[in-house]
């Protein structure tokens, strides 16, 4: 049996090959993922190694809680005060100690251009290289024909070789740098350093060093005694990493501060921070994996058709070695073992084309705004194993079906020229019923029930596969009425051919429902898209339209947060203007406790209400403005309220939130927020700038929200408002217009990243098409030699093969456009609280109907070509 | 094309001139037609005979304008139909010549008279309804027309061939085997029909088969042997023919 497994892959190379195209675009694309992932990991990896190099032991804060969301890990972490520099240096078996930090430090290039990319800009402190504890950064001997020097006094910096290369720096420069809490101010270029020995060593990140006194100083947090982020400490000879860590924690105990103070290894931090880093990359993991699943998904389909397909062709010879004696499970076995063989080929294939990917992978994020590092490309053993199992299991489980029908073979069939009897059509579309409807009860439970964010995701993820199978089982049922009506073009324009078409596409309307399910998916995830973005930006335009009253808008130029410099640069720019008080509305991201359970919180100036419509119940504004917090009309009335489990939340309790710094605070509940459209993040909790320098280390601004003096006019306060942003760098000044236009771009760029990453599966499901009519076409050689034969030209053939391609296509895609809204629908309806309304973008809609026709005529060519070569004489002597 | 009506014409509906028909190149060459030269008259019908191998069918395909010749000429009236282009061919074959084929002669989503139409339609046409009604009652189908191929016994489908043959008027229908797949009954019901088309419609009918009754429904009928003519029989019965072959064959 397993030469006969063989044979029939030798003999059908074509088939093979686009029947293994379906699964290796698929496996490549997960395992590109894996690479990537591997390859970014990789280089945090050793980007930690080297930042921690020369440090056997670090003594450090305690994290008070850990924060709620992605991208938050230290960002609750308190400062390490100076006195402990002390305590670590009198501690048996260490011979160095020195505070390290790293903190916002924003370099411009020459004349202000921008260098920063996404990545951070940071600021540390520069240590001697005689007797320094941590080693990452080298002095370069000289820079652009002059010696490089070590920062000496106030007024010094030194940069990484990047920064002073993309800066345009000399020695002797002046460089201008802005803090979180200092005011920006310049400093001389006295040297230029490399980290860990290489200039591409920070990852994208930008690095300044100045004295460990002016680093001190600069760096420190508003309102509070200088501090470090960590001590790192220096083991004597012969004292091992953790016994320095041990007699530290021994020093902290002694001290009677071990509740507030840790010490770990300095490979501890490493990988620790390593593991933060790659925690947050794990998103890109998962997001890039969730488009590789659904081009596996789409390939299934593919898989499915082309098996069941082959299989129902080959009823004649299935029944011959039936009635050789083959077993029923012996036919199921060499079915199997085609599709293994099969899966195994495209898996091997598709895992060489996935390390291959991971370039252009890299290359397509960045041209949507997501710069990664590079480094050498890392193939784990668990991204081959995976892709193997993967794209190999696929097509086995694919083929299942296929392979069970095909051992309910009869023997006589060698003989009757029919083809399979149709397993019992009626319960498969029972099934297909039930697995839309379970589907559809999955949906509504991932949006509406109490599940988390995560489980919610994976819920609906479930949900879509169940319908999109369900639908693949029912939709023969609609098959031909639905097609019929889609065929009335061709039928108008192109007659007899057109005719033809239709009914060659209907002649078979499973194998058609299946064919066009793979499509299905493609659309129906693309048109998703498409409404809850449209959704989403159509209701973030008339949020900014309607209820906001700024004349302008600060917001950070690469995602991260700027320094709140800005903002009073702006209103001391315009009192100087005007007497007039302008409002400026800063708003800051941080994160704190409620009864135990990590929230984002949001910082807002008390003002707020001056350029934004959000309308708060009972609202005590001079309780808010002293401290208070607003909390969310969804947390109202709640237990949620306190460390008290009886205490509800309403205007006038007393909530009980703990900072990462201050500890637990009691704040008054000053108003209830009823509508939060308004507001840049939905949380729960928003609390008053009054106090939050005390609260939080990170003081960073999100936004800046300005309305102007109506005295000053717009040309001056632009002048105003630009010179602030400029003076910090890094900041986009704009006014309310260019600010919607800017946003809505950025989301059009992320909407861009997700269609063009669906391709894969769009792609997949039109070289299902191509398979399905190579194999259609091949199955009916004699009849199209007929047609010939009787006067039809090659033209008129090749036309009817892309008619059918084309109603075909459409005929997926109106299925998955329909999905679509519906799934689109219902997640927007859930995000109803969040302000979002629905959208429906009908024009885009039918503008991807017209491009998915235009696809299956794409994908009609080929077959069409074929087709039109058949030999007349011999097509008409087919078997 | 044409559009004399063919049964008022006579004079030579197809005809082949030194053809000749080779395979394969050196040592495997296979001589298919020798040297064939052959008139085949309007209004007459004609059948081709000979053993398996002698060429028989290559012979019908050349003139059908289905495969084509290695040197000589293929006429179908005046055109030399052996210098056309292959769209030129196609063209011929849809508004001058219908076919009837052993087996496998309609397509299976069109209903009969869709089937018996096609030439037509595919030609952009609107058949000649009263001829088409003729076609169908000679055919003795018009209970049959809306049905589809599957619904039909192989006798029936082998009658909306002829009548798809018929109803183009085509200047030759080319027939092979077109009894073969039949039981005798259904066989010699096609075969009557197609002797009604020469005599009532003025059709001109070529005919290859192995059959000497079916040979005996001709006018003619051509011996081949190794792809070369060698006898003739004119207004042949089952009997002549059948005496004939065995002299051919001894």
């Amino acid at each position: 049996m397993g030469r006969v497994t063989l044979q029939t892959l030798r003999a059908k190379k074509f088939r093979l090959l686009l029947t293994s195209l379906a699964v290796v675009l698929g496996v490549a694309f997960v395992s590109g993922t894996f690479v990537l992932t591997d390859t970014l990991g990789n280089v945090f990896d050793s980007l930690f190694v080297t930042a921690t190099r020369g440090v056997d032991a670090v003594v450090r804060a305690r994290e008070p809680f850990s924060a709620s969301g992605p991208g938050t890990a230290d960002t609750t972490r308190p400062p390490t005060p100076g006195s402990l520099v002390g305590l670590a240096r009198s501690t048996p078996g260490v011979v160095a100690a020195q505070g390290n930090l790293l903190r916002y430090a924003l370099v411009e290039g020459r004349g202000g251009k921008s260098i920063q990319n996404q990545a951070p800009a940071f600021g540390a402190a520069w240590y001697p290289p005689r007797g320094r504890v941590n080693e990452a950064l080298d002095l370069v001997p000289s820079w652009r024909g002059a010696r490089s020097t070590q920062p000496a006094g106030p007024n010094d910096v030194a940069l990484d070789v990047k920064s002073a290369e993309n800066g345009g720096y000399r020695i002797g420069d002046q460089v201008h740098v802005s803090f979180a809490s200092a005011p920006p101010r310049t400093f001389r270029l006295t040297g230029v350093f490399r980290f860990g020995g290489s200039d591409e060593g920070l990852a994208g990140a930008t690095l300044a060093a100045f004295t460990p006194a002016t680093a001190e100083q600069e760096l420190a947090n508003p309102g509070q005694p200088p501090s470090w982020d960590e001590v790192d400490v220096r083991a004597a000879p012969g004292v091992s990493e953790i016994q320095v860590r041990d007699r530290l924690a021994a020093a902290l105990h002694q001290a009677g501060v071990q509740t507030r103070y840790e010490s770990i290894t300095g490979a501890q931090l490493a990988t620790e921070q390593s593991g933060n880093v790659k925690s947050n990359l794990s998103f890109f993991n998962t997001f890039l994996l969730i488009f590789a699943l659904v081009a596996l998904f789409v390939g299934a389909f593919i898989i499915y058709n082309t098996f069941s397909i082959t299989v129902a062709q080959r009823t004649q010879e299935l029944g011959l070695l039936r009635a050789l004696g083959a077993s029923g499970r012996q036919v199921m076995a060499s079915v199997a073992a085609e599709a293994f063989v099969v899966g195994a080929f495209s898996s091997i294939l598709g895992l060489a084309l996935g390390i291959l990917l991971v370039t252009p992978l890299r290359g397509l994020l960045s041209a949507f705004g997501i710069s990664l590092p590079t480094g050498p490309v890392q193939i784990e053993a668990r991204t081959i194993i995976v892709a193997l199992l993967v794209g190999t299991g696929v097509t086995l489980v694919s083929s299942l079906a296929p392979a069970r029908r095909a051992s309910r073979v009869s023997p006589v069939a060698a003989i009757r020229d029919q083809a399979l009897p149709a397993s019992s059509g009626r319960r498969r579309y029972w099934w297909g019923a039930a697995f839309c409807a379970v589907g559809i009860l999955a949906l509504f439970d991932g949006l509406f029930g109490n599940a988390t964010a995560s489980q919610a995701a994976v819920t609906i993820g479930a949900a879509a596969g169940l319908v999109f199978i369900g639908v693949a089982m029912v939709s023969p049922l609609v098959a031909r009425p639905v097609v019929s009506l889609l065929s009335a073009p061709a039928r108008q324009f192109h007659r007899v051919t057109g005719t033809l078409a239709e009914q060659n596409a209907i002649r078979n309307p499973r194998r058609t429902a299946s064919t066009a399910a793979a499509l299905m998916i493609g659309l129906a995830l693309v048109s998703l898209i498409a409404i809850f973005g449209a959704s989403t930006k159509a209701s973030f335009a008339s949020a900014i339209d309607n209820q906001t009253r700024a004349d302008f808008i600060l917001s950070p130029q690469k995602f991260l947060p700027f320094s709140p410099g800005a903002a009073q640069a702006v209103r001391d720019g315009f009192a100087a203007a005007s007497k007039q008080p302008a409002t400026v509305v800063e708003t800051r991201n941080g994160e704190i406790e409620v009864t135990g359970v990590p929230h984002a919180v949001l910082g807002l100036s008390s003002d707020f209400q001056q350029v934004a419509d959000v309308p708060v119940r009972d609202f005590d504004r001079a309780a808010f403005a002293r401290g208070g917090v607003l909390i969310w009309e969804g947390v109202a009335g709640t237990h949620e309220c306190g460390l008290d489990q009886r205490a509800v939340c309403e205007p006038g309790s007393t909530l009980l939130v703990r900072f990462p710094q201050a500890g637990t605070v009691p704040l008054r509940v000053a108003g209830v927020v009823t509508n939060r459209n308004a507001l840049p993040v939905s949380t729960n909790y928003t609390v008053s700038l009054a106090g939050w320098e005390q609260r939080f280390p990170q003081t960073l601004d999100a936004f800046v929200v300005i309305r102007k003096p109506s005295d000053v006019s717009t040309a001056q306060a632009t002048r105003i408002v630009d010179r602030a942003a400029q003076r910090f760098g890094g900041i986009k000044a704009e006014n309310k217009a260019q600010f919607k236009a800017s946003e809505l771009a950025q989301f059009n760029q992320t909407l861009g990243l997700m269609y063009v990453l669906l391709l894969f599966a769009v792609i997949i499901a039109l070289i299902g098409i191509v398979n399905t009519l190579a194999l259609s076409i091949h199955e009916r050689t004699r009849e199209i030699g007929l047609l010939r034969a009787v006067g039809m030209t090659r033209v008129q053939l090749r036309r009817m093969i892309r008619d059918e391609a084309v109603i075909v296509a459409v005929f997926g895609s109106l299925l998955g456009l329909v999905i679509g809204i519906g799934f689109g629908g219902a997640i927007v309806q859930s995000l109803h609280d969040q302000g979002i309304a629905l959208t429906v973008p009908v024009g885009q809609l039918v503008v991807f109907l017209i491009l998915a026709g235009l696809a299956g005529l794409l994908a009609g060519w080929i077959p069409a070509r074929r087709a039109g070569r058949l030999d007349v004489l011999h097509a008409i002597d087919a078997e | 094309m044409t559009t004399t009506d063919p049964s008022t014409r006579t004079g030579v509906a197809a005809r082949a001139v030194d053809a000749s028909k080779v395979y394969g190149t050196g040592e495997a060459v296979v001589r298919a037609l020798n040297g064939i030269t052959v008139t085949f008259d309007r209004r007459r019908y004609t059948a081709i005979m000979g053993p398996s191998g002698s060429g028989k069918s290559t012979l019908l395909h050349c003139l059908a304008g289905l495969d084509r010749v290695s040197s000589g000429r293929i006429f179908l009236g005046d055109v030399e139909i052996s210098a056309a282009s292959e769209k030129q061919l196609t063209l011929i074959r849809r508004d001058s010549i219908g076919f009837v084929f052993q087996s496998y002669n309609l397509i299976p989503t069109l209903t009969a008279l869709e089937n018996i139409t096609l030439p037509m339609a595919l030609a952009g046409r609107k058949p000649d309804p009263a001829w088409l009604d003729q076609v169908i009652d000679i055919v003795g189908l018009r209970d049959r027309l809306t049905h589809r191929p599957a619904e039909l016994s192989g006798g029936q489908q082998q009658r909306v061939a002829v009548g798809r043959a018929l109803a183009s008027r085509p200047d030759v229908i080319f027939a092979d085997e077109p009894t073969g797949n039949l039981d005798s009954r259904a066989g010699s019901e096609i075969l009557t029909f197609m002797r009604q088309a020469v005599d009532d419609l003025g059709q001109t009918i070529v005919m290859v088969t192995h059959d000497p009754n079916a040979a005996g429904y001709a006018d003619r009928v051509v011996f081949l042997t190794d792809g070369a003519i060698v006898d003739e029989l004119a207004a042949p019965t089952a009997d002549t023919v059948l005496d004939r072959m065995k002299r051919l064959g001894g």
